[in-house]
């Protein structure tokens, strides 16, 4: 899909309710696992979200969800390291800020 | 040291929990060998109070994985571990007894051994709603899903382990009393 202008549909019905049922379940099973799941699982609820929709999402979408986010490793916050894990994270929200500046500009415009 | 059991700890130290799979299908022969090990697996009281669901339908699997966060790989086949409550229950087990659970672990340990040992992949899962499980899988009443082993080829290019850790030795996991 062309960069300009965003919009349309990018993502099926098949594909919501994938990941509906994936938030939900891991709402219940995060009651019985150790906090240390909780950012692991949210981050794969948006590495499934940014799978399904790249294909017809923007070119600068795309960008951020098969670059960065899906370079995110499958890793619980570590008990050692913790302060290079949230390090990370905030750098992927920095990426991801830095999107949505521009991607929501170019919509709003 | 015998040839057998060199061979048995040859398997214990090289197993590895795969969490990415090619999409080739698991021969249901060899499905059914893993289930025949899983028999093998000490019980306590040798009352089998675990019971096997077995698929390889890919909307099952696809169904099971969307309601398993931990179900991190696409497995061709899969084996859940289930304990029967109410046979557990008949032999005077209180519903949260640990027994149970331990009895889980060992056939979970014995599955992924077994699986190991023909060549296949699998990955032990124990993120996932009992609750959706049940209904997915059509358990009978009673049955409690516990733990699902998912079988597979290994993908060539497996993800970064799940926590980086050092290397551990028996030594650091063990005391010894007098």
């Amino acid at each position: 899909m062309a960069d300009d202008p965003p919009g349309g549909l990018v993502l099926d019905e098949d594909e919501a309710l994938e990941l509906l049922a994936y938030l939900i379940c891991a709402a219940r099973t995060q009651v019985d696992e150790a906090a240390e799941y909780g950012p692991l699982r949210l981050l794969t609820a948006a590495q499934r979200l940014a799978s399904a929709i790249a294909p017809r999402a923007s070119d600068a979408t795309r960008r951020f969800a098969e670059g960065p986010l899906a370079a995110w490793p499958a890793l619980a916050v570590p008990r050692e390291g913790r302060e290079d894990y949230v390090a990370r994270l905030d750098e992927l929200c920095r990426t991801l800020a830095a999107h949505l500046t521009t991607h929501f500009a170019r919509a709003d415009s | 040291m015998t040839t057998t059991g060199n061979a048995v700890l040859d398997a214990i130290r090289s197993r590895r929990v795969v969490r990415a799979m090619t999409d080739e299908p698991v021969p249901r022969a060899d499905i059914e060998t893993v289930l025949d090990a899983a028999r093998w697996a000490p019980t306590a009281g040798n009352r089998h109070l675990q019971r096997y669901v077995a698929t390889d339908d890919p909307t099952t699997l696809h169904l099971l994985r969307m309601t398993a966060p931990g179900m991190v790989q696409r497995p061709t086949a899969a084996i859940t571990i289930c304990t029967d409550r109410a046979l557990a229950a008949d032999f005077g087990f209180p519903p949260d007894s640990a027994g149970l659970h331990v009895d889980v672990g060992t056939a979970a340990a014995t599955l992924l051994l077994a699986a190991h040992a023909i060549g296949l992949g699998a990955g032990p899962v124990t993120s996932f709603s009992r609750a959706a499980a049940a209904v997915v899988l059509r358990l009978p009443d009673g049955w409690r899903p516990e733990l699902i082993v998912c079988l597979g080829y290994p993908a060539p290019r497996p993800p970064a382990p799940m926590r980086g850790r050092a290397r551990l030795t028996w030594r650091d996991l063990t005391v010894w009393v007098p």
